[in-house]
C-alpha cells in the first residue's frame, strides 16, 4: 500500500479513486499466478498506443502491457477492445462486467484516464498506477503557418485534426468559428499527423504522443515540423494523467501492477520504452 | 479434349435438369405476392403487413366484441442464455412462422404447433459495439429464402426450409462502427436496405442488391456531396456539395438510416428516413445538415433522389428522422390526395403529400416539445433557441431541460393505420431529460467535451401512450396512457381492434375507435416487438415476440424505476379463440 499511497500523493486520493487501505484480497493476483497468464486490454486502432502493424499489435502501451507481465513473472495475454462512446462504458466491458457480446473483462486495463471525478462515478474499478501524461499539442511546418501566433492568422491555412475531438471542437468552434472551413478531419490523431509530414497539410493539433511518434517515423518528412511553445488561447484541456484499471475487488493485483510501474519509472525503463517510439516519456502529475 | 467436352456436357444436362427443378426449387412467395401482402390474409410477407406498412389486416374473426376470450395457442423459446430484446416481427409462411432473435438469430417455427424447424445463429465477432443492444427488428422472405441483417453489417439470405445459407454479403464494415438491425425491404426482385452505426464518421446510405446472389446494383448515400453509384457507374452526387454543410464535415456528417424504409407501389417510390447529422454537437457544424434527420423519396430502379423532407433541420437533440413514412389516401380540403405520415422522434406528425414531398401539416402527438412551437405553413419548425442544448464549455455544468428525450417522442416502434377508422395509431412516450457539459469526459482514454443526460418523465401517472391521431385534423381522439416507455409496434385490424406490448409483459388489445382496453395477457417478459395477425385452418391467429430489452433499458435515471422489476426473456407467443 505504501508505494501506492505515495504515488497518489496522500491517504485522501487513494480513498477518492476507489482504494480502501487496510482491504486485501490475495485471490486476483494468485489467480494470475496460477494461471501464468494476465488478460491485459489495450484499445483497439489508438496508435501510438496499441495498433496493429504489419499483422502484429504494437505501441507504447502493449510493450507496457509484456514488461507487467514479464515481471509478474506471466504471459500477457493482450485483449484489443474497441472504444465505445465514453471512457465509462470501455471500464464497463473491459474491466468489471464485459462486452455485450462475449468480450471478456481483462484482469488489468491501460491507458485509463487517472482522474478523480471520473474515478469516483466508475466505482466498480480501482484505478492505479498513473504512468504518463498526456496533452495536446500543435505542430507544423515552419514558414507555412505561424506556430507561436493567434490561431486567428491562420485562416486559408490547411488544418488537420481527429475527428470529434478536443481539438477539431477548438478549431472549429473558437473564435467565431472563422477556422471552421480550414479544417480536414482525420479518423485518429496520428492521421491527422502523417497529413503535415506527408506536405497535405500546414498544421496539426494532436496529442503530443501522436505527433512525436509519427515524426519519429517519418525520417526526412518530419523536417522543419515544429511543435509550438506557447499554449493556445483558450483551449479546454490542459492535459490528463493516464493509469490502469483493475476490478475493485482485485486490489492484490492492482498493488503488485504499481510496484512494477514505480519500479520502472524510477530504473528508468519506462523512459526507455516510451524512446524507442520518439515519445518523450512526461511523468503523471499525480505520480510526481 | 475428351474429358473438358465431357465434363462440358454432363455440365449443360445438370443445368438442365437444375432449370426444370426451379420452380419446385425456387417456390414461394413472388414479388407479386409480396406487393399484395396487405390484402392476403393467410398470411404476414413483409415487415409492416404490406410495401406501405400499414400493419393492419382486414380480418375480422377476433374482433371487439369477442377479443376477451383470447387465448394462447402455443408459446416458443428462443432458448438460450440470450434472452434479450425481442423487437422482431413475425412472417408467416405456408404453415410455418419465421422470427429473427436477438444475437443475430433466425428461427423456424411450426405455425401450428410451435415446434422449431430450424435455428439460424450467426457467429459475430466480440468487436461489435451496437449503440442500443443487440436487437434484430425482422426477416424478409422471397421465393425459398428467407433474408436478415446481423450485428456485423451482413446481409444474410438462408434457404426457408433448411436454414442453411443461400449468401452472405458484407454491406458495411462492422469494424468502422457499422451495424445493421432493421428487416430488409423487397421490391421488383432487389433487396433494399440501409444501415446502422452510432459512431462518427458512419455515413448514412440506402442499398438495392439483387435478391439471388446478393450482387450491389445500386448505392445512395444520403449526406450530400456523396456520389451514388448504380450498377458499378457513377450516378450522380447526392444534393449539392457544401450547400448545408461546412468545410470536409459532409465526409462524415452521419444520418444513417437505421430502420429501414417503406414502398409505396401506386407512385414507384422507396421511403426512407435518415438519422441525426454528426458531430453530435451542433455548434459545430452551422447550415441545415442535408439530409440528415429527413425523410427521402428514391427511385427504386436507379437509387436518385426524387424529394426530400427534413423534419428536424440542424438537428442538435439526436432526433433522428428515421422513423417510417406510411402512404395512405384522405381528402384534405375537398380534395383526394396520396399522402404520406410520419411520427417522428422529435415529437411531430407529419403529412406530406407522397407524390411532391410537399408539406401539408404537422401536429404534436407528445405532452410537450420545448424545442420548438409548431411548423409554418412552409414546413419549417418555429424553433426555441433557448431549448437548444449549449455548446461544449458554455455554460459548464447548468442543465438545459429538452423535451422529447433524445430517445424520441416515438423511437423505432412502428405505427399502424386503420383503413376503416382512418386513424393512425402511434406508441409514443412523454418524456424530456436534462442535458449538460461534461468537464470530466474522457473517450478512448483521452480527454473530450462529452454532454452529460438524464432522462425523466414528464408526467406522473405514464411514460407511455398510444395515441390514435386523426390525420386530417392534426387531433388526438384517443389515448391509452402506460406506466413504462412504450418500446413496442402496432397492429390494427378490421375487427375494431389495436395490439400493442408493454414493457410491463401485457399484449394488450384494444377498441380503435375508442381507445377502451379490452384484453391483455402477460408473456412472462416486456413485449417490445410487432404484433401480427393472419388466417390458418379458418381461424384468426395473433402473433407477437416477448423479452425485454432494446434501448430503454441501457439509459437509468428516474425513467429505470418504471421498469426496473421487468425480466428478460425470448418467446414467441401465439393466441386464437378457443373453438
Amino acid at each position: 500500500m505504501i508505494a501506492r499511497r505515495s504515488l497518489l500523493g496522500g491517504v485522501g486520493a487513494a480513498i477518492a479513486l476507489g482504494m480502501l487501505p487496510g482491504m486485501t484480497h490475495g485471490a486476483p493476483l494468485a489467480k494470475v499466478k496460477a494461471l501464468g497468464a494476465i488478460r491485459i486490454v489495450v484499445y483497439q486502432n489508438n496508435r501510438p498506443w496499441s495498433w496493429e502493424e504489419g499483422g502484429k499489435l504494437v505501441g507504447l502501451d502493449v510493450d507496457m502491457a509484456h514488461a507487467i507481465a514479464e515481471k509478474l513473472g506471466v504471459r500477457a495475454d493482450i485483449a484489443q477492445l474497441v472504444a465505445d462512446e465514453s471512457a465509462d462504458d470501455d471500464l464497463r466491458n473491459g474491466v468489471w462486467k464485459g462486452g455485450l457480446l462475449g468480450f471478456s473483462p481483462g484482469d488489468l486495463m491501460l491507458h485509463v484516464p487517472f482522474d478523480r471525478g471520473f474515478a469516483a462515478r466508475n466505482d466498480q474499478v480501482a484505478i492505479i498506477a498513473p504512468y504518463y501524461r498526456e496533452s495536446f499539442a500543435l505542430a507544423g511546418k515552419g514558414g507555412a503557418v505561424d506556430l507561436e501566433g493567434m490561431p486567428t492568422e491562420w485562416r486559408g491555412r490547411k488544418l488537420a485534426a481527429e475527428l470529434d475531438s478536443i481539438p477539431d471542437f477548438y478549431l472549429i468552434g473558437s473564435f467565431g468559428g472563422v477556422l471552421a472551413k480550414d479544417v480536414t478531419h482525420f479518423m485518429s490523431g496520428s492521421e491527422a499527423v502523417s497529413a503535415v509530414t506527408e506536405g497535405k497539410a500546414d498544421a496539426v493539433l494532436a496529442s503530443r504522443a501522436q505527433i512525436e511518434e509519427v515524426l519519429h517515423r517519418a525520417g526526412d518528412n518530419a523536417q522543419g515540423v515544429k511543435l509550438r511553445k506557447r499554449p493556445l488561447p483558450a483551449f479546454a484541456s490542459p492535459g490528463w494523467d493516464i493509469g490502469m484499471a483493475v476490478k475493485e475487488n482485485s486490489r492484490t493485483l492492482g498493488d503488485a501492477v504499481e510496484e512494477i510501474v514505480t519500479a520502472m519509472a524510477a530504473s528508468g525503463q519506462m523512459k526507455a520504452l516510451f524512446t524507442r517510439y520518439g515519445v518523450d516519456w512526461v511523468p503523471a502529475q499525480a505520480a510526481g | 479434349m475428351k474429358g473438358p467436352m465431357l465434363r462440358a456436357l454432363s455440365g449443360a444436362a445438370a443445368l438442365s435438369m437444375a432449370l426444370a427443378a426451379a420452380p419446385l426449387l425456387a417456390e414461394g412467395p413472388t414479388d407479386a405476392d409480396l406487393m399484395n401482402d396487405a390484402a392476403s390474409t393467410g398470411d404476414v410477407l413483409t415487415y409492416g403487413m404490406g410495401p406501405q406498412a400499414h400493419r393492419f389486416s382486414t380480418l375480422k374473426a377476433i374482433d371487439s366484441t369477442n377479443v376477451s376470450k383470447l387465448v394462447p395457442a402455443f408459446a416458443a423459446s428462443l432458448g438460450g442464455e440470450k434472452q434479450r430484446g425481442q423487437e422482431a416481427q413475425p412472417i408467416v409462411y405456408d404453415g410455418t412462422i419465421y422470427v429473427t432473435g436477438s444475437y443475430s438469430r433466425v428461427f423456424a417455427f411450426d405455425a401450428r404447433t410451435g415446434e422449431e424447424k430450424w435455428q439460424y445463429d450467426a457467429r459475430l465477432p466480440d468487436g461489435i459495439m451496437p449503440c442500443c443492444d443487440v436487437v434484430n427488428r425482422g426477416a424478409a422472405i422471397y421465393g425459398d429464402k428467407i433474408i436478415f441483417a446481423t450485428l456485423d453489417a451482413r446481409l444474410v439470405a438462408l434457404n426457408r426450409n433448411t436454414g442453411k445459407v443461400v449468401w452472405n454479403k458484407q454491406i458495411a464494415d462492422y469494424k468502422e462502427g457499422y451495424s445493421a438491425t432493421a428487416a430488409p425491404l423487397i421490391v421488383k426482385g432487389m433487396v433494399i436496405t440501409g444501415n446502422s452505426g452510432g459512431e462518427f464518421g458512419v455515413v448514412g446510405a440506402v442499398e438495392a442488391r439483387d435478391v439471388n446472389t446478393g450482387e450491389l446494383i445500386w448505392h445512395r448515400p444520403v449526406i450530400e456531396g456523396h456520389m451514388g453509384t448504380l450498377r458499378g457507374k457513377d450516378n450522380g452526387i447526392t444534393g449539392k456539395l457544401n450547400a448545408s454543410w461546412q468545410g470536409d464535415l459532409w465526409k462524415t456528417g452521419g444520418g444513417a438510416t437505421w430502420l429501414g424504409g417503406t414502398y409505396d407501389p401506386e407512385t414507384n417510390l422507396l421511403f426512407f428516413g435518415t438519422g441525426n447529422p454528426a458531430p453530435w454537437n451542433s455548434h459545430l457544424r452551422p447550415g441545415d445538415n442535408l439530409y440528415t434527420s429527413s425523410t427521402l423519396a428514391i427511385d427504386p430502379e436507379t437509387g436518385v433522389i426524387k424529394w426530400h423532407y427534413q423534419t428536424t433541420p440542424h438537428d442538435g437533440w439526436d432526433f433522428d428522422g428515421v422513423n417510417e413514412f406510411i402512404p395512405f389516401d384522405a381528402t384534405i380540403n375537398g380534395k383526394a390526395m396520396k399522402l404520406g405520415a410520419k411520427a417522428d422522434r422529435n415529437g411531430y406528425f407529419f403529412v406530406l403529400d407522397r407524390t411532391n414531398g410537399k408539406f401539408i401539416s404537422a401536429n404534436k402527438f407528445v405532452m410537450q416539445t420545448t424545442w420548438a412551437d409548431g411548423y409554418n405553413k412552409n414546413g419549417k419548425p418555429n424553433v426555441i433557441p433557448a431549448g437548444r442544448p449549449p455548446a461544449p464549455g458554455e455554460g459548464k455544468g447548468k442543465p438545459v431541460f429538452s423535451s422529447p428525450s433524445f430517445l424520441g417522442g416515438k423511437n423505432w416502434m412502428p405505427m399502424a393505420y386503420s383503413q376503416d377508422t382512418g386513424l393512425f395509431y402511434i406508441p409514443s412516450n412523454d418524456w424530456g431529460m436534462d442535458i449538460w457539459n461534461e468537464p470530466i469526459a474522457y473517450k478512448k482514454g483521452a480527454a473530450y467535451l462529452g454532454a452529460g443526460f438524464t432522462i425523466k418523465p414528464i408526467a406522473e401517472d405514464h411514460i407511455g401512450a398510444l395515441r390514435a391521431m386523426d390525420p386530417k385534423t392534426g387531433k388526438i381522439v384517443w389515448e391509452y396512457k402506460n406506466k413504462a416507455p412504450l418500446w413496442g409496434g402496432v397492429l390494427t385490424t378490421g375487427g375494431n381492434l389495436v395490439f400493442t406490448g408493454t414493457p410491463e409483459g401485457y399484449l394488450k388489445a384494444f377498441d380503435a375507435k375508442t381507445g377502451q382496453e379490452l384484453w391483455k395477457f402477460q408473456t412472462g417478459s416486456g413485449v417490445v416487438g410487432s404484433p401480427v395477425t393472419w388466417e390458418q385452418d379458418g381461424e384468426q391467429y395473433v402473433a407477437v415476440m416477448s423479452g425485454w430489452g432494446g434501448a430503454v433499458p441501457l439509459w437509468g435515471g428516474e425513467v429505470a424505476k418504471s421498469f426496473k422489476d421487468i425480466n428478460q426473456g425470448g418467446a414467441l407467443w401465439v393466441f386464437k379463440l378457443p373453438k
